[in-house]
């Protein structure tokens, strides 16, 4: 049985800034899944142990290849979060399709499905360019 | 943080002929070169040597793969690594970076 949109989410909250609590879409989509997790080893990123507060910046982040099939799977973890949550995109195939932007089965960038807050360019970015990106986010820009 | 080495790709643009080599290797073409070609007369020569004159250097980077192969097919070591992570963008559009800000991020002169 396909596990629900919930399940396919995994929380972290940016060293850098606590208060950012990063939800990693965890569809494996391509090379860039094994980059946000070398962010968690580096220890850029950490797991959430925490219960979300109503303070926190939630951001969901969108890293690796969007194929058109997998798109859909995208889209349902994007309408399980509360409106409004940024969403990041995370390399060159999740902002513009990258090295496949011909590819007739590859989603050409997240974008396409929902609208994203911060492009984070790389392939893959650094895992320091992603918390670079975090950063620079700008929280309160409806998406 | 551990050090970044491959951050981004900056340009010299003084070093750049404006041959093109780069745009024509790079595999996900991301490179966008613009120049004209002016007329240099020297005392003496049997015709004016016609010289590139580089007018923009554009990297996207949200095609860019970071491979580096722009930065080894340079003949004029016009491109190289650099540190710098401060590239995402709000817009997609404005992952275009062109001469100015490739060659603020440059390490040697």
């Amino acid at each position: 049985m396909m596990a629900t949109a919930g399940e396919q989410v995994r929380a972290y909250r940016l060293a850098a800034e606590p208060g950012t609590r990063v939800l990693v879409a965890s569809l494996g989509l391509a090379c860039c899944a094994m980059e946000v997790e070398s962010a968690v080893r580096l220890g850029l990123l950490r797991a959430d142990a925490d219960a979300a507060d109503p303070s926190d910046r939630t951001v969901l982040l969108v890293a690796g290849t969007v194929t058109d099939a997998l798109a859909p799977a995208v889209r349902a973890i994007v309408d399980e979060l509360p409106a409004g949550t940024p969403i990041v995109s995370f390399g060159a195939c999740a902002g513009t399709g990258g090295p496949y932007w011909d590819a007739p089965t590859v989603t050409k960038g997240v974008d396409q499905l929902v609208p994203v807050a911060q492009y984070i360019p790389g392939c893959p970015p650094r895992p320091e360019a992603l918390v670079a990106g975090l950063l620079a986010l700008p929280f309160g820009v409806a998406r | 943080m551990s050090p970044v080495a491959h951050g981004v790709i900056a340009l010299l643009p003084e070093a750049c002929t404006s041959c093109m080599i780069c745009v024509r290797e790079c595999p996900t073409w991301c490179i966008t070169v613009e120049s004209h070609a002016e007329q240099v007369g020297e005392p003496g020569a049997r015709r004016p040597r016609t010289v590139s004159i580089l007018d923009r250097f554009a990297i996207d980077f949200g095609l860019c793969m970071y491979c580096g192969i722009c930065i080894d097919v340079c003949p004029f070591d016009a491109l190289e690594w650099a540190p710098a992570i401060d590239n995402s963008a709000a817009n997609r559009n404005d992952l275009v970076h062109d001469t100015e800000r490739l060659a603020g991020w440059r390490m040697h002169d």
